[in-house]
């Protein structure tokens, strides 16, 4: 008997993902996978928060150094939380001291850990394996081997 | 909360970064709620032990 492959929907698939990259967690709303949704946007927003409490420095487009560019994009990765960060972050960066470098660190982190998210939302969207939500069915994770 | 985190050492950082991303990685590789506290827990703590092991590594450099 052939087995039956589950044809996601790119349209899903990309409107989850931005969605999931806008606001973390929001792509796995779009797609009904509560828990991802719940748990994605504590974390991330729990690290972005954090990074931004710390008086992490936040990276803006158009740095002249190959790393600050690259740190540009780790922190677009945080979606909403990087387009808000000055308005969370009322007393601005101080990154001379330990404490915000620690933040500086934490917020790119919670970029980077979104777009893994994001990547996942777009997988299950396009009928990836990644429909692993709750069910204990034996369905394969993302990144597990077949 | 930014009283809180203004005054977090070294150590409380990296505890708290290591739980955030190891139940994160937790949930995005296993499927089962059982998996994924499993895994969180063995990540969280493969975070900490690696870097005070790395911290310890490079201690005779910092003299």
């Amino acid at each position: 008997m052939a087995s039956e492959t589950t044809k996601g929907n790119p349209i899903l698939a990309i409107t989850a993902a931005v969605a999931g990259w806008i606001v973390p967690g929001l792509g796995h709303l779009v797609l009904r996978k509560w828990s991802k949704a719940a748990v994605y946007f504590f974390c991330v927003g729990a690290l972005a928060l954090a990074g931004l409490a710390m008086r992490g420095g936040v990276f803006s487009a158009g740095e002249e150094d190959l790393f600050d560019r690259l740190g540009f994009f780790a922190d677009l990765g945080a979606g909403a939380f990087y387009f808000l960060a000055h308005q969370i972050q009322t007393a601005g960066a101080d990154v001379a001291h330990a404490t915000g470098d620690y933040g500086t660190r934490l917020f790119a982190a919670a970029g980077m850990l979104n777009l893994l998210t994001v990547l996942e939302a777009y997988d299950i969207g396009r009928g990836g394996d990644a429909r692993n939500d709750e069910s204990g069915t034996g369905e394969r994770s993302l990144g597990e081997p077949k | 909360m930014t009283r809180l985190f203004a005054n977090l050492t070294h150590f409380g950082a990296l505890a708290f970064f290591a739980l955030v991303v190891s139940i994160t990685f937790a949930f995005l590789s296993k499927r089962t709620t059982r998996d994924r506290l499993e895994y969180s827990l063995w990540a969280f703590l493969a975070f900490l032990v690696i870097a005070i092991g790395i911290g310890w590594l490079m201690y005779p450099f910092s003299q």
